[in-house]
Order: C-alpha cells, then sequence, then structure tokens
C-alpha cells in the first residue's frame, strides 16, 4: 500500500551500510598505520641498543598522514574503477548472464504471459517499463533485476521460470524484482562491491610490496612487513566486507518478498512460486552467476554458502515470512511436475 | 504611544504566516487532487484497451455459439454503456456520480463476460483456438491492470480525502472549491476476485 514508506526503509539501511563500511574502512588504516609504526619502530631502532619498544613512541604524524591519503586513494581508486566497470546498464548485465531480449510482439503464449505480468508489475509498482530478457539455457526457476537506473532498467527470467510458473506465481516472482528496481538496491550493491575490490586492491600492493622487495634486500626492510601486514589487513577487510554484503542482501531479498505481496496483494502465488523453487531448483548455468548472484530471485548457485555468507534468506524462513500457516513441504497439492524426488535441489542451509 | 507601532507589525507578521500557511495547505491539496487524477488516467488507458478487446473476443466467439446470441448481445449492450460511462468519467474524474456510474457498469460488464466464459466452458473448440486463447490472455492481463491502477488511484483519492478532511485544510476546502473524491469501486461481489478467464 505505501511504498513511500518501503522506500524510506531502504535509505535507513543504506545508512546504516554505510556507517558499517566507514567503520570498516576507519578500521582498516588504523590498522596499516599501527603496523607500520610498529614495524618503522621496530626495524629502525632493532641495531643498536637493547631492542626494547622504547616506550612504544607510535604517534607519527607524518606517517599517519601518508598512510591515510596512501590507503585512502588505493581503496577509492580501485572502488571507482570498479564501479565504472560494474556500471553498465542492465541491458548489458542481461546479456552477459546469456539472456535473450524478449520480442515484445511475440506470439508465443508463455512469452505473452510474460510480458503482460511485467506490464501489470510496472503498473502495480509505479516503475517505468523495463526491458524482458529470458535465459533460455537454464530450466530452473530463477529470475534478475540489473541496471542502476530506471532508464537502462532490465528484468530477466530463466526459461522454467517462464514456462512452468502459472500467472499469479509468476506475479510473486516479478514483483520481488520490481522491488529490487524500485529500492535502488543494485546501486547499493555496485557501490558495496566497488569498496571490496579496493581492499582488494590493497592486498594486492601488499603481495607486490611483498615479492618485489624479497631479493634484494636481508630481511630487514621494512617493506616486506608492511606488504605482509596489507595482506592480512586486506584479508581480513574483505571478509567481514563480505558478511556485511551479504547480510544486507538477505535485508533486501525479505524486503523485496514483502513488497511483492504488497503489488500483488496475493501471498499465495508468491508462496507457491518459492515452494516450487524449492522442488525443481533455481540454479543459474553462467559463468558469471557467481558475481551477479545477490541480483537473483533465489540462490544461483550449486553449494549453498554457510549461513553468513548466503545472499538469500532459506528458501523455508522466506516462505514463512509470507505464509505463516505453510505446513514445511515444498510437494503442494495440485503441482503439475511432482516428477521425481531425486530432483529436489540443494536446500538452503540452516 | 511606542507600543501600537510593536502591535501593527506583530499584527502584520501573523497576517503575513496565516496567509503563507493557507497557501502551503492550498498547494498541497492541489498536488493531491492532480496525483489522483494522474492515477485515474492510468485506469482509463486500460479501460479503452479492454472496451477496444471485448468486440474481437465477441467476434471470436459469435462462430462458435451461434445459439447463445443473448449471452453475446449482453456483453456487447454492457460494453457500450462502460464505454460511454467512462467518457464521463475521464472528463471530470473522483466525481461522485460519475464513479458510481462507472463502476456500476463496469460490475455489469464483469458480470457478463463472467457468464460469457462460464458458457465458453461447454465448447471444447472455442477454448482451443488460438485466437480465442491469446485474446482470453490479453483480456486477463488488462483486467490485472485495470485492478492495480485502480488500487493507486484508490489510494490517491483516500490521501486527498483525508487531506482534504483534517482539521486546519477543511477551513479552506469549500473556500476553494476542492470537492470530495469518489473511490472507484466495482460492486459485484464476484468482481472482488480476477475474472478467471484462463483457458489454460
Amino acid at each position: 500500500m505505501d511504498f513511500f514508506a518501503h522506500q524510506a526503509q531502504a535509505r535507513q539501511h543504506t545508512t546504516v551500510l554505510v556507517v558499517y563500511f566507514v567503520i570498516a574502512i576507519v578500521c582498516i588504516i588504523a590498522s596499516v598505520y599501527i603496523a607500520s609504526a610498529m614495524i618503522f619502530h621496530a626495524t629502525q631502532t632493532q641495531a643498536p641498543a637493547g631492542a626494547v619498544w622504547t616506550g612504544f613512541v607510535l604517534w607519527d604524524p607524518q606517517l599517519f598522514l601518508y598512510v591515510v591519503i596512501g590507503t585512502l586513494s588505493v581503496v577509492l581508486a580501485g572502488g571507482l574503477y570498479k564501479t565504472l566497470a560494474l556500471s553498465k546498464g542492465g541491458s548489458a548485465v542481461a546479456e552477459a548472464l546469456g539472456g535473450r531480449l524478449l520480442d515484445i510482439d511475440s506470439v508465443n503464449p508463455d512469452e505473452r504471459k510474460l510480458r503482460n505480468v511485467v506490464e501489470e508489475m510496472a503498473i502495480a509498482a509505479g516503475v517505468p517499463m523495463p526491458k524482458i530478457y529470458v535465459l533460455d539455457n537454464d530450466a530452473g526457476i530463477n529470475a534478475f533485476a540489473a541496471g542502476h537506473a530506471p532508464q537502462d532498467a532490465a528484468i530477466g527470467i530463466t526459461g522454467g521460470g517462464m514456462r512452468l510458473l502459472d500467472r499469479d506465481e509468476l506475479q510473486g516472482v516479478i514483483g520481488h524484482e520490481f522491488s529490487h528496481l524500485l529500492n535502488g538496491d543494485m546501486r547499493i550493491n555496485i557501490r558495496i562491491m566497488g569498496v571490496l575490490f579496493g581492499i582488494v586492491c590493497l592486498a594486492v600492493i601488499g603481495r607486490l610490496l611483498l615479492y618485489s622487495r624479497g631479493g634484494g634486500g636481508r630481511g630487514r626492510n621494512p617493506m616486506m612487513f608492511i606488504g605482509l601486514a596489507l595482506i592480512v589487513i586486506g584479508a581480513l577487510g574483505i571478509f567481514f566486507g563480505r558478511l556485511i554484503q551479504a547480510a544486507l542482501s538477505r535485508q533486501r531479498e525479505l524486503l523485496a518478498d514483502a513488497s511483492a505481496v504488497q503489488f500483488t496483494r496475493n501471498p499465495a502465488g508468491l508462496s507457491r512460486a518459492l515452494q516450487k523453487i524449492g522442488r525443481v531448483g533455481s540454479q543459474i548455468g553462467s559463468v558469471h552467476a557467481a558475481e551477479a548472484n545477490h541480483m537473483f530471485f533465489e540462490n544461483g548457485l550449486s553449494k549453498p554458502f554457510i549461513g553468513w555468507m548466503a545472499t538469500h534468506p532459506p528458501l523455508e524462513q522466506r516462505i514463512r515470512a509470507i505464509d505463516p500457516s505453510w505446513t514445511g513441504t515444498f510437494d503442494d497439492t495440485g503441482a503439475t511436475n511432482n516428477s521425481d524426488p531425486s530432483m529436489k535441489p540443494n536446500q538452503e542451509p540452516l | 504611544m511606542t507600543s501600537s507601532p510593536i502591535i501593527i507589525l506583530v499584527l502584520l507578521g501573523l497576517l503575513l504566516l496565516a496567509v503563507i500557511f493557507v497557501i502551503e495547505l492550498y498547494n498541497k491539496l492541489v498536488k493531491l487532487r492532480n496525483r489522483f487524477k494522474n492515477a485515474y488516467a492510468q485506469i482509463d488507458v486500460q479501460l479503452k484497451r479492454r472496451y477496444d478487446l471485448i468486440p474481437n473476443l465477441v467476434e471470436t466467439a459469435k462462430a462458435y455459439l451461434s445459439h447463445e446470441r443473448g449471452t453475446l448481445e449482453a456483453v456487447v449492450a454492457a460494453r457500450n454503456t462502460a464505454a460511454s460511462a467512462s467518457v464521463g468519467a475521464a472528463a471530470t474524474p473522483g466525481d461522485p456520480s460519475a464513479m458510481k456510474k462507472l463502476g456500476g457498469a463496469e460490475s455489469l460488464l464483469g458480470g457478463s463476460l463472467g457468464r460469457l466464459f462460464a458458457l465458453s466452458e461447454a465448447y471444447p473448440d472455442l477454448k482451443a483456438n488460438t485466437t480465442m486463447l491469446s485474446l482470453s490472455e490479453e483480456l486477463a492481463s488488462t483486467e490485472n491492470k485495470v485492478g492495480f491502477s485502480r488500487q493507486a488511484y484508490n489510494d490517491a483519492v483516500m490521501l486527498y480525502n483525508t487531506q482534504r478532511e483534517v482539521f486546519p485544510s477543511s477551513l479552506i476546502t469549500s473556500a476553494f472549491n476542492f470537492a470530495a473524491a469518489e473511490l472507484f469501486v466495482i460492486e459485484q461481489a464476484e468482481q472482488r476476485e480476477p475474472q478467471k478467464v484462463s483457458f489454460a
């Protein structure tokens, strides 16, 4: 009903996320500074008198300035580069995943139904009509939204999703994707991936430092230790960054489910679609699936992550959130394809 | 004697504040009124499309339902009534009598279409006809689009009516002629659910 409230919520999440990331970057800068101060201190005062860490003079304004400028510029430059690389329009992403642009005048009944449902959801969500792509090679049920502005947005669905879902179920799935478009989830994700890449750059520079001076000096070169420190700090930063990214992604999925119900006013449709995924699976074959996993309707990778790293909440949790009376089995009655239980896919962990 | 200019200034200030306040309220009401009018325009597009599809549907069904002339004629008549009611509603969106008239006509049309589709269940040839299949998909989709845009319209009308009735703005609504807007309700109980026009 009131999707302005949802948008406000999305902005609030974004703020929290930005705060977390700023904290993460501050922590990284602080660690780099402490590490380099200790290393310089140790290597410079090591030779003469007894190797007492005299008073621990860690405050060195000049070094601090260098570290802040150096670290920030590496992270920001890396982040900017990656953000620009990722900021391709929705069509580019959809085509990279192997999508085929849907012919608007198609007479194929499934394709017409898909186009109509997307139009209906565009009206319900109050969002301009996106381009529609079909991933013909994927037989599982999945869908994605891509593009960071309404003008170049694209919505894609797997061939399996288009054929196996009925009208109501398709509405739920497409409504979910419209929520991602409406709430600007793509923009948020691109920025997080940019910062994560910046942190990766930091670790790469650390590796360069470690190896480039390896032959010349004899272990006393502080650069080598700094390189080592950067690798460790970078690894930790990436780990925690991924955790924040995954936690946020799960929140956005739940928000999108709730918005889909809000658009369609039909929780049963979305619930049945999720149960069908529980039976048929949601795998995506494209080699680009891993980097785009967060934008799919349901986890598109073969092996589920450990819970904290998962980009999607467990199917069970998602169904219960929409339909508290759900019995807990994926084989609902009247299903057209109750073929073989051996096809039962990976169930989400937890 | 020095107090009088101050009093005048204070009074002027208060008057200015009151004027600004009224302008704010006025603009807010205009904004909300335009929002629901625009929401109605979205419904209108879909209704028009629906009125265009129905004659094609009747034409296709005619070949198979030659003995059901009455049902077909009822659909055409209901369609014509609804189409003319929609012209009136589009001219003055939110006007109570126009909206009620359209709501009533749409209910009738929904009912007669429902009977037509129930009837066609008994004609397998008609159900298998590809033109009929694609027409019914289009009609189902248009029906949903009307439903979704009706939701948006009704939400917008509710916001406008609430703003119109709450205390400070209720003082100026009659002075500036902000009439209450009417929800777009399709009365019939069976119309609450989307039309079952699936032939699959």
